[in-house]
């Protein structure tokens, strides 16, 4: 499926400027994060004077590659040289000229905005420029980047999330570089400020600057960038140049052409579809400060896919939905099989609901990790499972061993450490503590972060069954292929708000993607296209 | 964003000074009651002749709090490996010069502390852990070389640390080490060093390397602590290896009060150095008050109960001040 692709880079080059020489070559670089390969032998190289953009889904390698090019994560294998230089530390990229602006809005927190702008730039012992100099320089660049004037001298705490964005971008800027890389920079950014963004970008480029920036925002870069290259699993697939990005394309590469039917096997579940009963409705919702209110219905035996760009407020949706996060307007209610209706504004309430929450983010929101695979997996049955007042660990210990089996856990001794166990294997004793409890309605944020594909549909077949028993489920995944074949209906979110539905064999990548990306495009009536209601 | 004015904006960043400030006021006031003789040349002298030894170590303590290694509980029993071995070690081989003396007080304190650094940043040890081992190595160490209080110190040492007056000459080490300070403040190295302290990822992905800064600050540390040596020698006029421990507890009151942020970044000797004068002013003030021999108990609840207290005030005033501000700015 691969070599398919590759013939791509041998289309006509015409497009680019031909006499700038290569500012980064990288070939063939591996990298694993233990027991996850974030690149398997990409290779990557952009000029000076062109605006190249790294593009792929989640998890394909590509924020991996960019703190590569700028010294922070160490190739395991492979050679990286940027305008000649072998670039093994941040100061080292420094010093070659390289310059990243990171997803992280990273600030140093107590300094002031002018330190935070001139920060590594100024030499160890002696700045290069007075402070006077630095306060009116981070002034102008930012006063220009920000459009509304600022006080440099004041801490940095004292700006909003999007405008510390922009000092991380002015660092980057005053740093006259001859590479900048823009780690997905605009996700704080509103539309004006990302267009301040780009014009900047291409100011760098008219400069002979090599501009990388790494996106899965595809919409916005046919517009403007010259050259692209496609990731896809750890490895480049194929590049773009000029004329040729277009979306359609890109998406055909980030998903694979002959992969399009998703990761999950066709389902026998999807003909019988959902019943009638509702387990969980919300009216009004409003999940994200400033978002539209949206109405949200759950039935029993339905799977529904939650998608959207990261941070168009799909997980606080989520989260509010489950009563994880108390909700700005709005009710949420889960009904019980009998018909009772239990409102949800806590998380007390939706135990009690029996409407559990699964997290993706296993290390933060899930996992005890100095506790064993056991006493994770029991955590919450200890309630249930008491003889006068004594925890009884054989009845536990029972539900264990079956939940082991359906759920084909790969495990060492259950008192062994959770954090014994891969990735997969940890969300899996996740999820089974959460089936344990007989739930009615699941949440899962995407849960299947960094699980291999053979434990994925394990996860899928799992789930299937539980919604052929009568669960409703919500699987929220950062990957449209997720959604594909396993929902009955997905929920594409954007700007905070349920936008649309997709339902049955309308899933596919391309409606998805054009619901979450389509907005930049002015003649793309949204609403018309996606509001496909049953 | 409205422009502050010069002092609006001295006062904002230096809310963190409060507590100390607050409670140097109040203690003060309590002494011009009960002991008005302090309120002389040589009363407010000797105050600062007697602290400046303390003054010295938290300035040291400052700079490793504000870099990100928390708290150093090693101060005390370095500055106190100093004492004894100019006592006993430098004393005993003859060796008096003034250059040789000072040379081994601040070269053996930047010397051990950059050890410590070394272990914290190469081999990843939390500070506190490495900070602890060096406390009690250190302490032993002490007791070998010197079991009990005792010894001399070099004759020109003692002299300096028997001035009481206010221009006396340890004063003027005072007011060196403050305007030393002062020019440190206005470094880029000291910028770079507030910044890894506020934030070692920001500060190591922007290219600043967070490794050397910190070895730097935990040696610049060193050098403030082994003038704190010398001090105390020169006060005491020998050598005394028990009072480490005090020291370090002392030392630590004094930076806390002083609304140094022990995760890093935050503060300044603004803050802990009237945080160190009122520890050196608690115990005076204390013996104003006939406790007899409860007075050493007494000292170390009043240092508790203080410090609780005047951090629930530096925690609640800077957040009435912000609120101020903001109906201001509203």
């Amino acid at each position: 499926m691969v070599n398919e692709d590759l013939n791509l880079d041998s289309a006509p080059r015409a497009m680019v400027a031909e006499n700038h020489e290569t500012a980064v070559s990288i070939q063939d670089v591996k990298k694993s994060f233990g027991e996850t390969q974030a690149l398997r032998g990409a290779s990557f190289s952009a000029r000076a004077g062109e605006i190249h953009a790294i593009v792929g889904e989640n998890g394909s390698g590509k924020s991996t590659l960019a703190k590569i090019m700028s010294g922070i994560v160490l190739p395991d294998e492979g050679s990286v040289d940027i305008h000649g230089h072998h670039v093994s530390s941040p100061a080292e990229a420094l010093k070659t000229g390289v310059a990243t602006v990171f997803q992280e809005v990273l600030v140093a927190e107590g300094a002031s905005i002018s330190d935070n702008v001139f920060i590594g730039s100024q030499g160890v012992w002696r700045s290069r420029m007075s402070r006077s100099e630095q306060h009116r320089r981070a002034t102008d660049v930012l006063e220009h980047l920000m459009g509304h004037s600022v006080d440099a001298s004041a801490l940095v705490e004292t700006l909003s999330l999007a405008d510390r964005q922009w000092v991380t971008i002015a660092r980057a800027l005053v740093r006259s570089p001859r590479v900048v890389i823009f780690d997905e920079s605009t996700a704080a950014l509103d539309l004006s400020g990302a267009a301040r963004l780009y014009a900047q970008m291409e100011r760098l480029r008219s400069e002979g600057v090599c501009v990388v920036i790494v996106t899965h925002r595809i919409a916005e870069l046919t517009t403007f960038a010259d050259s692209a290259t496609v990731l896809r699993d750890g490895i480049d697939v194929g590049i773009l140049r000029g004329s040729e990005i277009t979306e359609s394309r890109l998406i055909e590469l980030m998903t694979g052409v002959k992969e399009r039917s998703g990761l999950a096997p066709q389902s026998r579940r999807l003909s019988k579809g959902a019943t009638a009963d509702i387990v969980l409705q919300a009216a009004g919702l409003v999940a994200t400060q400033g978002a539209r209110p949206s109405d949200f219905v759950l039935h029993s035996g339905e799977i529904v896919g939650f998608a959207g760009l990261d941070g168009q407020g799909q997980a606080e949706f989520l989260q509010t939905l489950t009563g994880v996060r108390q909700a700005i307007n709005g009710e949420v209610t889960a009904v019980a099989r009998t018909g009772a209706a239990h409102p949800i504004s806590n998380l007390a309430e939706a135990i009690t609901a029996n409407v559990s929450y699964i997290s993706g983010d296993r290390r933060k929101e899930g996992i005890f990790p100095n506790l064993s695979i056991f006493e994770n997996f029991g955590m919450p049955l200890y309630r249930h499972h008491r003889r006068a007042g004594v925890i009884d660990r054989t009845a536990i210990s029972a539900r264990f061993d079956a939940m082991s089996k359906t759920l084909k856990l790969r495990a060492g001794a259950p008192s062994n450490p959770i954090t014994s166990l891969s990735g997969g294997n940890q969300q899996k004793v996740l999820i089974g503590r959460e089936l344990a409890q007989d739930p009615q309605v699941v949440a899962l944020n995407d849960p299947a972060r960094g699980v291999d594909i053979s434990t994925k549909r394990e996860l899928y077949a799992q789930l299937e069954h539980l919604a052929l028993e009568g669960a409703g489920i919500i699987y929220l995944s950062t990957e449209i292929d997720e959604l594909i074949g396993l929902c009955d209906r997905v929920a594409v979110f954007r700007d905070g708000a349920l936008l649309g539905w997709v339902t049955g064999d309308n899933i596919t990548s391309d409606r998805v993607l054009a619901g979450m990306f389509g907005h930049l495009e002015a003649d793309f009536d949204v609403e018309k296209a996606l509001v496909e209601q049953q | 964003m409205k422009q502050q004015s010069r002092f609006g904006r001295f006062t904002s960043k230096s809310a963190y000074a409060f507590a100390a400030w607050g409670l140097l006021a109040v203690l003060l006031i309590v002494c011009a009651v009960r002991a008005p003789y302090l309120f002389t040349a040589s009363g407010i002298g000797g105050l600062l002749v007697s602290a400046v030894p303390l003054v010295l170590v938290v300035m040291g303590i400052t700079v490793t709090a504000l870099v990100g290694s928390g708290v150093d509980l090693s101060a005390g029993p370095l500055m106190i490996f100093v004492n004894v071995t100019l006592v006993k070690v430098l004393f005993d081989q003859q060796i008096g010069s003034p250059v040789a003396v000072i040379a081994w007080a601040l070269g053996i304190g930047v010397l051990i502390q950059i050890i410590q650094a070394i272990v914290i940043t190469v081999a990843r040890i939390e500070p506190v852990i490495v900070t602890l081992s060096a406390f009690l190595a250190l302490s032993g160490i002490n007791l070998v070389i010197l079991a009990q209080p005792g010894g001399q110190a070099p004759r020109w040492l003692a002299e300096w640390g028997s001035g009481r007056s206010i221009l006396a000459p340890m004063t003027i080490v005072l007011i060196t080490a403050i305007l030393g300070w002062w020019a440190f403040t206005r470094t880029q190295l000291f910028t770079n060093l507030r910044l890894v302290g506020s934030n070692q990822r920001t500060a190591f992905v922007s290219g600043v390397p967070v490794t050397m800064i910190r070895v730097v600050a935990h040696g610049i540390s060193g050098l403030l602590i082994g003038a704190g040596g010398l001090a105390y020698t020169g006060q005491i006029a020998s050598g005394n290896p028990t009072q480490g421990g005090t020291y370090t507890l002392a030392a630590i009151t004094a930076l806390v009060l002083g609304g140094i942020s022990l995760a890093g970044g935050r503060g300044g000797v603004l803050g802990s150095i009237p945080g160190a004068i009122a520890v050196t002013l608690i115990s005076f003030t204390l013996t104003t008050f006939s406790l007899g021999s409860l007075a050493s108990f007494v000292v170390q609840l009043s240092y508790g109960l203080i410090l609780v207290a005047a951090l629930l005030i530096s925690v609640i005033i800077p957040s009435l001040w912000r609120k101020r501000q903001e109906v201001k700015a509203s």
